[in-house]
């Protein structure tokens, strides 16, 4: 179970975290009320609207996207593509200081916390760093295959005048990626 | 995965770099995924098709109420409806404009039913005290309900996201509804009720009120913003389990028989017709 996968998996049970927010918000579960301390609080403040649209259905557009991307990463064109790692990363970077902000609004304005809005916020961070692991092993993988072609180079009866073999390699193998 | 190649080169033809594609996802992947949709799908069905009443059993034994609040109805409808709601709620606001009209024509006014409306103002609502006080102050000439509602249709004007300073915003609400505003503004300068809804408040506490709206039918605690057919099932229940017992003890000081209802939405203003319109498309 490589990297992408997790994603895609975590990214899916942010998909219906989000999808429980977002019908909460609408008023399809439960029934809205206010009490101390709750979710209704953050539900009903301000802040959970964002452009016209409730917070948790940017959450579900979001983890739908981290999805579709960690899915198009496991098909064979682009099960080696580091920009993907790199287009990800950005993504899930964007999607955890998003709910770094919404976290801070919790706990420092509206002085309320909501559960699953704080497990969205973990899944944030879990996915984030998932797609940090996931470009390292994307880096580890481009450094082995410029030795292999490195190697080549080196073996190759036309290495032999090539100085700097494995510098080389890694644009040969870089540019291959493109 | 990427380690796999590591066990020597040699052999190969040369220009093909032959590192291990990573391997794509197997059976167990799409597995794991498919029974997580599953899951998550089946988590969300039922959450959305759950029964949305949630009733407790008021325990029998506490005592009466104390608290007066304010009644609208009949004194001799054989059921009382007990409303603990906070003015800065949306819930409340919820419930008041988009099921309180149904309630009051169709069983507040036919007599089935009289309300008894007793504040708890929640800590975290910055400005729901001002609400209560201006609502109380309204109640020293008669103009309760009257300015309930419009303090409940124009929540977004006064409420603790909107602004820091309430007062002014519903003394022209007062104002709107017709009351004498001197008398309102010596009422609300000197802080008059503020005792009668601090017991108000200790009655919601008493009866052990989590959330706002609650409601009391019968010997249920009942909470949330009930729509109204559920609101309607429970009092056609508890009516035809005892048309007759229920406690008329409690003399309704400030009851009104019945109020006539803005039959159209004139009442409102027209911000906020369009957002409890827009609540109600939402729903």
């Amino acid at each position: 179970m490589n990297k992408r996968m997790l994603v895609a998996l975590v990214a899916l049970a942010g998909v219906f975290i989000a999808l429980y927010l977002t019908l909460y918000k609408l008023g399809y579960i439960g029934t809205l009320a206010c009490a101390v301390g709750s979710c209704e609080t953050v539900q009903t403040s301000k802040w959970a609207t964002f452009l016209g649209f409730p917070v948790g259905a940017w959450g579900v557009a979001y983890y739908l996207a981290v999805l579709a991307l960690a899915l198009i990463g496991l098909t064979a064109r682009y099960a080696d593509s580091r920009q993907l790692s790199d287009v990800l990363l950005g993504v899930t970077g964007f999607g955890l200081l998003f709910s770094l902000w919404l976290t801070y609004l919790e706990l420092f304005v509206i002085h309320a916390i909501c559960q699953w809005c704080v497990v969205s916020a973990i899944l944030a961070a879990i996915l984030f760093v998932l797609s940090w692991l996931d470009r390292r092993d994307l880096t580890a993988l481009i450094d082995d295959q410029a030795a292999e072609v490195a190697e080549q180079l080196r073996e190759g009866t036309f290495g032999a005048q090539i100085r700097n073999t494995s510098e080389v390699a890694i644009r040969a193998v870089r540019r291959e990626e493109q | 995965m990427a380690k796999q190649r590591m066990d020597g080169g040699r052999g190969r033809r040369p220009g093909v770099v032959s590192s291990a594609k990573r391997g794509g996802p197997g059976k167990g992947f799409w597995l794991a995924l498919g029974l997580a949709a599953i899951l998550g799908l089946g988590a969300l069905g039922y959450l959305t098709t759950r029964p949305k009443v949630t009733a407790t059993t008021i325990d029998p034994n506490l005592p009466p109420m104390k608290a007066e609040g304010y009644v609208l109805g009949s004194a001799s409808a054989p059921l009382e409806v007990i409303e603990f709601a906070d003015f800065e709620c949306p819930g409340c606001g919820n419930f008041a404009t988009l099921t309180e009209p149904d309630v009051r024509t169709k069983l507040v006014n036919t007599g089935k039913i009289r309300v008894r409306f007793i504040d708890y103002p929640l800590p975290m609502h910055k400005n729901t005290w001002d609400a209560s006080l201006a609502a109380a102050c309204a109640n020293d000439q008669g103009k309760f309900w009257e300015m309930h509602d419009v303090i409940f249709n124009n929540q977004d004007r006064w409420n603790g996201e909107a602004t820091g300073r309430p007062r002014p915003v519903l003394a022209t609400l007062a104002k709107g509804i017709g009351l004498d505003m001197s008398k309102y503004d010596a009422c609300m300068e000197a802080d008059t009720h503020r005792a009668k809804i601090q017991s108000h408040l200790q009655e919601a506490e008493r009866r052990q009120v989590q959330q706002t709206p609650t409601f009391i039918i019968g010997g249920k605690l009942i909470p949330g913003a009930l729509p109204y057919d559920s609101f309607k099932k429970l009092i056609d229940e508890e009516l035809a389990k005892a048309p007759a017992t229920t406690d008329t003890a409690m003399k309704p000081t400030d009851a009104r028989p019945s109020m006539e209802l803005p039959a159209d939405s004139s009442r409102r203003s027209p911000a906020r017709a369009d957002s409890s319109a827009k609540k109600a498309g939402a729903r």
